[in-house]
């Protein structure tokens, strides 16, 4: 059965302004630009604890998921601002998503978020992200199940 | 081998007065001719991992086409003519290594194996509880975890002897650590991470006059400078050849004969028995009691021949060009404002670990690579050393005998973009 998936904008602008620029080193800068961007005051400290830090990475992330009518909304933050431009393509491109439309999200989306740009490594990066939105997603659902 | 020339008047990484000439060992390296994101290819991850030069790779495709087959069975001529490559093999490493003789060279699949194989057999049945095993600040995890494991089974005491902050060990420290309680000190020959050299002549005089035995990680070693393990009078010596320009998948490790006689097998099956029968079964003598089942064939006599290239070249050779190499690196890469070296010990080798000062290293790194520039970031398999230093990681630079001025030109000039695109 598959899920409609809905609420993409964000994602599907990244996608686009990916697609207009030709050259892979001008693909890199601006990942480097997002990261640049990323307002920082987003992520407090407090979330800064070892239960929001995703593992097996080689710079610190840190996401951290809120659920607001039944949607994600996450946020995130690296330590690294190429990994930090990553995180905040991957948080604003499927945050507001249900749970059910974020397990819909395949490596297929995540891939076209990278046209080339990226190392094999980062593109690795970039699945344990989404993989580690739909753990938080599985979480949320078993530990609402347990009350 | 009689190629050296005078090299005392060589400027740093200046190869024109040498017979060391580094175009022509470069043309022996097909993949530096590559590039990477359309840029030339400049690999400096050396220290992770080196290439192979064209007779490596002849070599390993010769024995494919023309003459593999299993080892020590031989009821045929592949693999006779195999059997006969591949104890040719352990003669050139022998050779290589100024063993006494070949049978004390076990080839293993790389330098943690080889620890591990020492762990398990000579640690197993010579250590007891209370006994002391020292190792460095700047161990490899593959130097550290067995003895902790051993630790655990034992209860043996791992003890650490320091480094200085610049990175420089101190005999007289690690003198201080010795006491009649140590039964072996396992080190490193050079840090990975640092450069930092051990003299490990030294090491291993002061570890035998308590009556310690000495295991040597010669992974970084030997590839930037001659051994003679007669010289150095260690009991084992380990390396590994994908380091030294040969195969993955293979390795060797050095250990007196005696020493090696005395030990049990480490594993248990084919090739490493005299006599099987289920009620008992009685073992080879060293080396071949330690390589159970089917060696890596093609990759030990892959190594052999990666040993003749850089014997050929010459060890002396080698050292001089890349300590020249390192002396142009240092004076250029610490001219960039905000580069700082992390290791810098008197003795080093041509390895420049370094923080850019307001960047995250994997950051710098990723920009190093779509320059072209291959380097290894991280930790590096020392996390306590980064502990010890109180940092996160490194981005490294380790620079091999293909290595020129231009490289570190390249590196330097990738560096200021990752200042310019980062800040």
């Amino acid at each position: 059965m598959s899920t409609e998936l809905s609420n993409l904008e964000r994602y599907q602008e990244f996608v686009d302004s990916l697609e207009l620029i030709d050259d892979e080193d001008m693909r890199f800068e601006y990942i480097i630009d997002i990261g640049k961007r990323a307002n920082d005051d987003d992520f407090p400290e407090v979330f800064k604890v070892d239960a929001n830090l995703m593992h097996g990475c080689m710079s610190k992330v840190w996401i951290a998921d809120r659920i607001e009518d039944g949607r994600h909304y996450f946020s995130g933050f690296s330590d690294a601002i190429i990994v930090k431009g990553l995180v905040t393509m991957m948080i604003e491109s499927f945050s507001g998503l249900t749970g059910d439309e974020l397990q819909a999200i395949t490596a297929e989306h995540v891939r076209h978020l990278n046209l080339g740009a990226l190392t094999t490594q980062r593109q690795v990066g970039m699945m344990a992200m989404l993989e580690h939105f739909q753990k938080l997603d599985r979480r949320a659902d078993e530990s609402q199940a347990a009350e | 081998m009689s190629k050296i020339l005078p090299l005392q008047d060589a400027g740093p990484g200046d190869n024109s007065l040498t017979a060391f000439d580094v175009e022509k060992v470069r043309a022996d390296f097909p993949i530096l001719a590559r590039e990477v994101y359309g840029k030339p290819l400049v690999f400096l991850d050396n220290g992770a991992s080196a290439q192979k030069p064209r007779a490596v790779i002849d070599c390993v495709r010769e024995v494919y086409e023309s003459y593999y087959a299993n080892v020590h069975r031989g009821a045929h001529y592949l693999s006779q003519r195999s059997t006969d490559a591949f104890e040719e093999a352990r003669v050139t490493v022998a050779k290589f290594l100024n063993a006494k003789t070949e049978d004390e060279v076990i080839f293993t699949s790389n330098v943690t194996e080889a620890i591990n194989l020492v762990a398990a057999t000579w640690g197993r049945k010579f250590l007891g509880e209370g006994d002391e095993v020292i190792i460095t600040e700047m161990e490899h995890h593959a130097n550290i975890v067995p003895w902790q494991l051993l630790r655990e089974e034992k209860g043996i005491v791992l003890k650490i002897a320091p480094i200085r902050d610049n990175g420089e060990f101190v005999l007289e420290d690690f003198k201080a650590c010795l006491t009649p309680r140590t039964k072996l000190v396992a080190i490193t020959e050079c840090s990975n991470v640092l450069g930092s050299r051990v003299p490990i002549k030294e090491v291993t005089r002061l570890s035998h006059d308590q009556g310690a035995l000495v295991l040597v990680d010669g992974a970084q070693g030997i590839v930037h400078q001659p051994v003679d393990v007669q010289d150095l009078d260690c009991d084992f010596y380990a390396f590994t050849g994908h380091k030294l320009y040969g195969p993955s998948g293979i390795g060797a490790l050095y250990g007196k004969w005696d020493v090696l006689n005395t030990m049990p097998p480490y594993q248990g099956g084919g090739d490493m028995i005299e006599r099987v029968t289920f009620e008992k079964t009685t073992f080879k003598e060293p080396p071949y009691r330690f390589e159970a089942g089917t060696p890596p064939i093609v990759q030990a006599i892959g190594l052999g021949a990666a040993v003749n290239y850089v014997a050929d070249l010459g060890m002396e050779n080698i050292s001089a060009h890349e300590h020249g190499i390192l002396a142009y690196a240092n004076e250029r890469l610490k001219a960039i404002e905000g580069f700082k070296v992390v290791g810098d010990a008197p003795d080093k080798a041509a390895i420049i670990s370094f923080l850019v000062e307001g960047l995250h290293p994997f950051d710098v790194a990723t920009v190093l690579d779509r320059q072209g520039v291959a380097v290894r970031v991280g930790q590096h398999c020392a996390e306590p050393l980064m502990d010890r230093l109180g940092i996160e990681g490194t981005v490294r630079a380790s620079f091999g005998l293909y290595n020129t001025r231009e490289d570190v030109d390249a590196l330097a000039g990738a560096i200021e973009k990752a200042k310019e695109l980062l800040a």
